[in-house]
């Protein structure tokens, strides 16, 4: 989402889902894997709203569903293309707003070319793309130059409408497998009630052609106006309690905490970073080191800029690629924090391979997982493991106060309920003491290498850390009064250098002597689920991202149902019931400021195609790079605008451009592949609503296994038949990769499809299961495959091809 | 296995009388009137927040003599109103489930089991390695190709290049950033987590 | 306190099985070791320990899954036969409608059992105690909504007084309609109406229930009949004899027959 709208967060909220007249739940099994949401989803229901789930089986969400369609996994973008196809042909796109709101007017550089399934800049050596040619045509001032109409060639609408006529609802229906018939009523559906809002979680993202499929949605969206509205927009439901947090807080290798992007190599000092990156990262990156190094971060020395460790771009391994770097000799030590690798990661012998070549392994969770004992299951030989393994049991959420980050960017706080079972630690704690640990093995080092460790600013308390000082550390300080910074517009307006922030995205969250995210007032004067004195939503307690878009030319709700913000010229100021996303809340709606309703993008639109751009214009830079553009924007690197390419393991060759399979940037990890003689199904893999995810906690709780005992394979009648199984009798599922014995599910709610004129059996399996626990069971990543998105890095668990026989 | 505590408590005797609502929907007082004991008389109220998807919604913990004594849905948190899914609704069976570790433990280099340690070993140990595997990959400087010039330098990287990190988005966001810190700090740009599977 | 209603719109249920797990929770309930039965169901039946659970349909017609998912307890008749039926005057109703078996009383008979229509109590038989959903009545007395209606998200479970509720059990009932004709009401028109009632989005049959569970002629003649005039008119030993006819009775094939014809129905379904 992050390159159509600026900025990569679920839009709207949980509670805000009953303001909804019609859900598109696709690539997301919401009843099973986030049950809150059809809470929210029934009271629209209950209000009238319509329901359309598009997935490979009739699942629990289905059963609440006015429209069902059973795709086969992985070609999503194909009849999601056919939908954009179709509201353009037949002028169904909300036209007010995306002229006003997205770049359709804006031109494409003529050098742009779409060919048999390749952008132009493809290099067929690296497999990347050079994106130059995806770029605007710019005027004097660098600006991009508008066309006076959507029919002018040049623009993005046109290119948009170009592109996406090849998907008729015909070729859709021969890739999907789902009738055209139904296609086209969930796309009248879908566009005759709105605000119309679209869930996804895993179900699109695990993909090697995720982030293009969520583009499918941001451009549906953008047509139909659907974003920055009161039960419109697209939720990302995340998978796990504090994934948005911990994205928030960069636990990945190409940022640091707030999104700054991680510098690598090539930006060799902070005047290097800040004219690669623009100041509107400079700031943040400034605020940061001077959290992370207190008085010992100074203009002087780059703020410590050096002391931060450089990313090489061409080793930045992604989780997913970490065990062959383990088993290629390079990492020697793997710090592990509460994730089970083990059962988690896809082709799963990859990672036992990588584990056994640490010297060490520390692996912090609540129960010993299958990760912490890898060297215990079946089929290996301990004595020739020579790793070793520590495990640091760990206290469990509501042993440790702290805060955590809903899907919906709401930071809620608790406070510790109990104390931590036997005296285990909380993790805080526990990197606490490790910390301190290592510094005090540096004691007194002079060797350079040695400073960042000895410089830093680490002061959490002297026995147990204190998770509030470390809130504080993320809303920041204002380092001119001394005082915690109040408000994301404090952050804003303060010059670079004289604020520090641990997540400068937080600011506003601790007041001084408040802590928003405690807030516990939860009134709803306006019905809509703002809730806005519950907690603390990040940025600046907005709850309804981009809601500028719901206002018209004048600054007032096109809606007045579900008035989220307006303008008020008595006051001069953006005001209403929610907080007003807008660049400048004193901006009039007519003045360039305040007619962006997507002020995170440089051109402060919401971009249909994602165009290679640099620009901006918040700019507090310091002197030195005062000419630099200031904001870039988010790229997809595998196209501008997306494309049908189909799994890595496929049964059929791609209807639109045989020539190009798959998406040619795909980050390939497994050796092994099938083809479809040998295995002629294709496997999906989710969730269940009895277990969590590894099921490192769930498989350890009794009422939970009661409920859900055992994987099983669900397979339709018609395959039942063919291989000769009946319900519950025990099935062999194979792949190139691996193998696994379950028992059978025979369900009408899988079927057998017709894909491009032949019948095509699909398999689902539930994936939570692993060799230990209370109840132990074979892991479904035995035979998934590891391939991975160019973009996002999430592996193609949604489907591969297996084989599947009578055990 | 938990005991069948509820016949326990629950002697129905078949009296019922009118129930003055409190803050949180229910008057304790009444219970004792009727014979039953309600089990959560006399607990005070906690609440935390779910740790599985991500719906952030509201729990409940009510608290006697520092136990927990039942576990329900927040019916004061917006999001979920006091409802909750059977992973949250189980939760309390991790509290004092027996099968979690009591202290840190310890496998050898091809060893077949695993030992008790202190709190304090682990530590040691762990910084030590951190030490030594820090100490012998480090990379301070690499030769680039500068992408803007073409030409040949040598820059400051600072990189421990043997160690790796999975942080998690299974912890609170103060813990999540201590991880990311400490990777950093220590010089460990290979930090990862589960937000991509 | 006025006579409470469950009302349970099946239509709404999403087979999360929270208001299982919640109700072991509350009533401090041990785990029981399960295998997948069909579908997505573990949880075979009632027993001593599983006292409501989520029961998985699904029928595939015309193109069209209806995957039926209904959570089943006891369903607190007004005039229930388990009361009827039990040896030790261990069942009682409350005033709020909820049919309960005083534990100190119950001597783990079975009766109750033997002639419940769709056989929710289950006798423990190293204690000798007989169990069932309570209604949450602990709960209720507090004020408080019994643990399932809490915990379901989908809002599936609704409770209230029962006019009340009966009122919004109509209203969305007559909203099914316009587009089901076959929604119907489940629980209003037998055992002298139950305190928990359901909203079906087809046949009682289709979800293995007995369309019309009435108590056992013999338990009728039994309790409202013979044992009355029996404390009275009939000598002792009469009273023995009299007894182990009427045992005969009470245990009689009721409850199965109601089983066989919900399971015939499954096969035919298949």
């Amino acid at each position: 989402m992050s390159p159509s709208f600026g900025r990569g967060a679920m839009t709207n909220s949980w509670q805000d889902m009953q303001n909804s007249e019609c859900f598109l739940i696709a690539g997301s099994n919401c009843a099973e894997c986030h049950p809150i949401a059809m809470k929210w989803v029934n009271r629209a229901r209950a209000k009238g709203a319509k329901v359309i789930v598009v997935d490979p089986r009739f699942t629990r969400t289905a059963s609440q569903a006015d429209i069902f369609a059973q795709i086969r996994p992985g070609t999503d973008i194909a009849y999601l293309g056919a939908m954009i196809n179709y509201y353009i042909e037949n002028k169904l796109y909300d036209e007010y707003y995306v002229k006003n709101f997205t770049n359709a007017l804006y031109k494409i550089s003529k050098d742009f070319a779409f060919n048999d399934g390749l952008f132009s800049g493809f290099d067929p050596e690296t497999k990347k793309y050079d994106y130059s040619s995806w770029a605007y045509q710019l005027d004097a001032e660098n600006k991009p130059i508008k066309a006076s109409s959507l029919d002018d060639p040049d623009c993005v609408f046109q290119k948009l409408k170009t592109h996406f006529s090849r998907y008729t609802f015909e070729v859709a229906s021969k890739i999907t497998g789902i009738p055209q018939e139904k296609i086209k009523l969930i796309a009248d559906t879908f566009a005759a009630a709105k605000p119309g809002n679209i869930f996804y979680a895993l179900g699109m993202t695990q993909h090697t052609t995720a982030v293009q499929g969520i583009r499918c949605y941001a451009i549906i969206q953008l047509l139909l106006g659907n974003v920055g509205k009161a039960g419109g927009g697209i939720q990302a439901l995340r998978g796990e309690p504090n994934v948005q947090g911990s994205t928030d807080m960069a636990n990945l290798n190409a940022n640091l905490p707030g999104y700054i992007p991680y510098p690598t190599n090539q930006e060799k000092t902070l005047h290097d970073f800040a004219m690669k990156n623009g100041s509107v990262q400079h700031k943040p990156l400034v605020a940061l080191l001077k959290a992370w190094f207190g008085k010992n971060a100074t203009a002087e020395n780059e703020y410590g800029y050096q002391w931060l460790p450089k990313n090489n771009p061409s080793n930045m391994p992604i989780q997913p690629q970490f065990f062959n770097k383990m088993a290629e000799g390079q990492f020697k030590l793997l710090l592990n924090w509460g994730s089970n690798s083990t059962v988690s990661i896809p082709d799963r012998k990859l990672v036992a391979r990588g584990l056994s070549a640490l010297e060490m392994l520390v692996v912090a969770d609540v129960f010993l997982t299958e990760t912490a004992q890898f060297w215990r299951e079946p089929g290996l030989n301990p004595a020739e493991i020579p790793t070793e393994v520590i495990f640091l049991p760990a206290a469990f959420v509501y042993e440790k106060a702290g805060s955590m980050t809903n899907s919906s960017r709401l930071i809620q706080w608790k406070e510790a309920a109990i104390p931590p079972l036997n005296g285990v630690h909380p993790d805080l704690d526990m990197l606490d003491h490790i910390f301190k640990k290592v510094r005090a093995l540096y004691a007194g080092s002079n060797d350079p290498k040695d400073e960042p460790i000895l410089k830093a600013n680490w002061d959490y308390g002297d026995h147990e850390a204190d998770p509030l000082k470390v809130l504080q550390e993320l809303g920041g300080y204002n380092d001119v009064t001394g005082k915690p910074i109040a408000s994301i517009g404090e952050y804003l307006a303060a010059p670079v250098g004289t604020v520090s922030t641990g997540c400068w995205i937080y600011t506003g969250v601790t007041p001084e002597g408040q802590n928003l995210a405690d807030r516990r007032g939860n009134a709803d004067p306006t019905g809509l689920g703002l809730n806005k004195d519950y907690a603390f939503a990040w940025p600046g307690n907005i709850r309804v991202l981009y809601n500028r878009a719901s206002c018209d030319a004048y600054g007032q709700p096109v809606d007045p149902r579900r008035k989220l913000i307006w303008w008020d010229p008595a006051q001069n100021l953006w005001v209403g019931n929610d907080g007003p996303d807008v660049a400048d809340k004193t901006k009039g709606p007519d003045t360039p400021e305040g007619k962006q309703a997507f002020r995170m993008n440089p051109e402060g639109v919401g971009r249909l195609f994602a165009a290679t751009y640099k620009s901006g214009t918040l700019a507090t830079p310091p002197e030195s790079i005062a000419a630099v553009p200031i904001r870039g924007a988010g790229m997809t690197v595998d196209g501008p605008m997306p494309e049908f390419y189909e799994p890595i393991e496929s049964p059929t060759p791609n209807l639109l451009h045989p020539n190009v399979q798959n998406n040619p940037l795909a980050k390939i990890v497994s050796t092994d592949f099938g083809n479809p003689d040998e295995y002629p199904y294709v496997l999906t893999t989710y969730g269940v609503v009895e277990h969590f995810c590894a099921g490192a906690i769930t498989r350890n709780i009794p009422w939970l296994n009661e409920i859900a005992p055992e994987p099983y394979a669900e397979i339709s009648r018609n395959l039942a038949h063919k291989i000769g199984v009946k319900e519950g009798d025990e099935v062999e599922v194979s792949s190139a990769r691996g193998k696994l014995v379950v028992r059978a599910l025979v369900t009408d709610r899988i079927q057998t499809l017709k894909i491009n004129g032949k019948d095509q059996e699909t398999i689902g399996m539930p994936w939570s299961w692993g060799f230990a626990s209370l109840s132990p069971g074979p892991s479904t990543n035995n035979v998934t495959m590891n391939a991975c998105d160019p973009g996002a890095g999430t592996p193609e668990y949604k489907c591969c091809l297996v084989n599947i026989r009578r055990a | 296995m938990m005991e069948v505590t509820r016949r326990g408590f629950l002697k129905l005797s078949g009296l019922s009388a009118a129930v003055i609502a409190s803050g949180l929907g229910f008057n304790l007082e009444a219970k004792a009137a009727q014979g039953r004991v309600l089990k959560l008389a006399g607990t005070t109220k906690i609440p935390s927040i779910c740790h599985f998807c991500s719906g952030g919604c509201g729990l409940l913990l009510h608290i006697k003599d520092g136990k927990l004594i039942h576990l329900d849905g927040n019916p004061d948190n917006p999001i979920n109103e006091g409802t909750l899914c059977p992973k949250a609704a189980s939760l309390a069976q991790v509290a004092y489930s027996p099968d979690r570790p009591k202290n840190p433990l310890y496998r050898a280099p091809g060893s077949d089991k695993f030992v008790d340690i202190t709190w304090e070993e682990a530590y040691d140990r762990i910084a030590k390695k951190i030490k030594e595997v820090r100490d012998k990959t480090w990379v301070s400087t690499e030769e680039i190709i500068n992408a803007t010039t073409g030409a040949k330098e040598t820059v400051t990287v600072n990189r421990a290049e043997g160690i790796c990190m999975i942080g998690s988005a299974e912890v609170d966001n103060e813990e999540s950033y201590l991880l990311s810190k400490l990777a950093r700090l220590i010089g460990t740009p290979f930090h990862e987590h589960q937000a991509r599977i | 306190m006025a006579r409470k209603m469950v009302f349970i719109d099946t239509s709404l249920c999403t087979g999360c099985k929270a208001c299982s797990v919640a109700c072991k929770a509350w009533n401090d309930l041990p785990a029981e070791k399960t295998k997948r039965i069909v579908s997505y169901q573990t949880q075979a039946d009632f027993t001593p320990t599983t006292w409501t659970y989520v029961q998985f349909r699904e029928n595939y017609k015309n193109e069209k899954m209806q995957f039926n998912m209904i959570k089943l307890q006891c369903f607190h008749c007004a005039d229930p036969a388990c009361m009827k039926a039990c040896s030790s005057d261990a069942i009682y109703k409350t005033e709020t409608g909820y049919t309960l078996i005083d534990q100190d009383k119950c001597i783990g008979c079975g009766y109750c059992t033997k002639n419940c229509p769709w056989e929710v109590p289950k006798t423990d038989s190293k204690i000798n105690k007989t169990s069932k959903c309570t209604g949450c009545i602990d709960r209720v007395e507090a004020g408080m909504k019994p643990a399932c209606v809490q915990t379901c998200q989908p809002g599936a479970l609704q409770f209230g007084d029962y006019d009340e509720m009966m009122a919004v059990a109509q209203a969305r009932l007559a909203e099914l309609k316009l587009s089901n004709h076959k929604a119907n009401l489940y629980g209003d028109q037998f055992m002298g109406s139950t305190t928990y009632l359901y909203l079906l989005e087809d046949t009682p049959y289709s979800y293995g229930l007995h369309p019309n569970p009435v108590s056992p002629i013999s338990l009728t003649i039994w309790k409202d009949l013979v044992h009355p005039l029996g404390g009275i008119a009939i000598g002792a030993s009469a009273v023995a004899i009299a007894g182990g006819v009427v045992a005969n009775f009470v245990m009689g094939n009721y409850a199965k027959r109601a089983k066989k014809i919900a399971e015939s129905h499954n096969e035919g379904g298949k």
